[in-house]
């Protein structure tokens, strides 16, 4: 066999192996997604390709339809939970995306209805450390591609040359690049779904802009965390807890973390003078669908 | 030899049988089936006549001899001497890796490599008005553009499965090898 068959045949075992847990998602009109066998009885998802929260079914591998239930979604990370029956297939093998580089070669798998597992390839184009998305959401680590996003695609694993799933693609998240939600970000949202069907996210209440050596309120919602923690219009904050806040980044990033319920102590500018105070942050009001 | 070299010399025998079709304001490329016939697309040459450049640069002229509309088929003789291209079966797995041959955007016998998709019918969402839902295409990530029409599909051993005819949502569509046999056999 020639070393161009091999890799050939390498390739093909690789989705091969990683389409035992790929499903196909019909969550949507017209072309379904495609989802991940993550748990025992637990498929992921990507949200934006839910549509709906009620009459949803999976083709799994074997062609069978069965029915799924929505467990929870999350907007910012783009991520969605689903319930099937245990023991219906086999869980995903799981890759390590922390020790990708650029130039590892990777396949994007979907399934579409009822047809067999789907593939694309590439290489890996881009890591990097954890960073949040447009959406809000925080990642553990960057993840991106040149594999090309078919129609359907969306919520399909990410694997490497072995069929080991690195994390779910997001054709939401992606640009020019394809963008792979990390398998250690799809875990950590993932309990919180599963605990109580939503991820909480930090909320001040307090419409902000940068400004020169901070981020200064410009309107503060009433009963709102900033509100009742005595914030004013006009109101620089320069760090949360110690760490410095020089832009918008850092306060939104922070509130992108699993800060709800926590007293934290920011530092102001409150007419020119330095000053603390504390705030009991809220968790940001659900979005209604 | 490593894999990254390795598809250079496949891919250079299989450029050996494209041929450029030019035909009116279209044209794409074509493949030398049997000796003196070319298989094309049906919407790569509309007319009865269209000239054929070989990989050498030398212009013939070439009649088509058999159209099939349906299937984005063409047959046309023409007087050239070049090694016909060898067929495969189209029946890949998921995965395996495909080349095309074509002169995208006017580039001329360029290669582009990917992976076979899926070949039969498209799947329901992903289907355009006007194409027969019937029909079986080899579905596989290229990345084609206009001017791939009528050139090769190849396996890794460079066996045409088919020949490139669409692209829809990105992925490379292809007619299957099998019924270009069958054309030609039944037009020559």
């Amino acid at each position: 066999m020639s070393t161009l068959t091999a890799f050939s045949e390498q390739l093909a075992n690789a989705v091969a192996r990683a389409s035992q847990a790929t499903v196909s998602v019909h969550a949507r009109p017209k072309l379904p997604s495609t989802g991940v066998h993550w748990k025992d009885g637990v498929v992921v998802t990507t949200e934006a390709t839910v549509q709906r929260d009620n009459d949803i079914t999976l083709t799994l591998p074997d062609g069978k339809r069965v029915p799924a239930t929505l467990v929870g979604r999350d907007p910012g990370s783009d991520l969605a939970a689903l319930r099937i029956d245990q023991g219906l297939l086999p869980v995903a093998e799981r890759g390590d995306p922390a020790a990708l580089r650029a130039g590892h070669l990777v396949l994007a798998l979907a399934r579409l209805g009822d047809g067999g597992p789907r593939a694309a390839f590439g290489a890996v184009s881009a890591t990097g450390g954890r960073w949040r998305s447009w959406k809000g959401g925080e990642l553990a680590l960057r993840l991106q591609s040149d594999v090309r996003l078919y129609p359907g695609f969306g919520g399909g694993p990410l694997v490497d040359a072995e069929g080991l799933v690195l994390g779910i693609n997001s054709g939401g998240l992606s640009g020019p690049l394809a963008t792979t939600i990390p398998a250690n970000t799809v875990d950590r949202i993932l309990e919180q779904l599963l605990t109580r069907g939503s991820v909480a996210r930090g909320w001040l209440g307090a419409a902000m802009q940068p400004v020169r050596g901070g981020v200064v309120l410009l309107s503060i919602e009433p009963e709102a965390p900033a509100a009742l923690a005595g914030l004013l219009v006009g109101d620089v904050v320069i760090g949360i807890d110690g760490r410095a806040v020089d832009s918008l980044e850092p306060l939104l990033t922070f509130l992108a973390g699993d800060v709800a319920g926590k007293n934290v102590t920011l530092d102001l500018l409150r007419g020119g003078v330095r000053t603390k105070v504390d705030v009991l942050i809220g968790e940001r009001p659900r979005r209604t669908r | 030899m490593t894999t990254a070299t390795s598809l250079a010399p496949v891919a250079e025998r299989l450029t050996r049988s494209v041929v450029q079709v030019l035909s009116g304001p279209g044209g794409g490329a074509g493949v030398a089936w049997a000796p003196g016939l070319v298989v094309t697309n049906a919407h790569v040459t509309r007319a009865k006549a269209a000239g054929i450049v070989g990989p050498d640069g030398a212009q013939v002229r070439g009649r088509v001899i058999a159209w099939d509309g349906r299937r984005d088929l063409a047959l046309i003789r023409a007087p050239v001497e070049l090694p016909c291209c060898g067929t495969g079966d189209p029946h890949l797995r998921p995965g395996e890796l495909v080349f095309a041959v074509g002169h995208p955007l006017g580039v001329t016998q360029a290669v582009c490599a990917g992976v076979f998709q899926a070949l039969g019918k498209l799947p329901a969402g992903l289907r355009l008005p006007r194409l027969d839902p019937r029909l079986d295409w080899i579905q596989a990530d290229l990345r084609l553009a206009p001017g791939n029409s009528g050139g090769p599909i190849a396996d890794a051993l460079g066996r045409v499965i088919g020949i490139s005819a669409m692209i829809l949502g990105g992925l490379g569509l292809g007619v299957p090898s099998p019924e270009i046999e069958a054309f030609v056999k039944a037009n020559r």
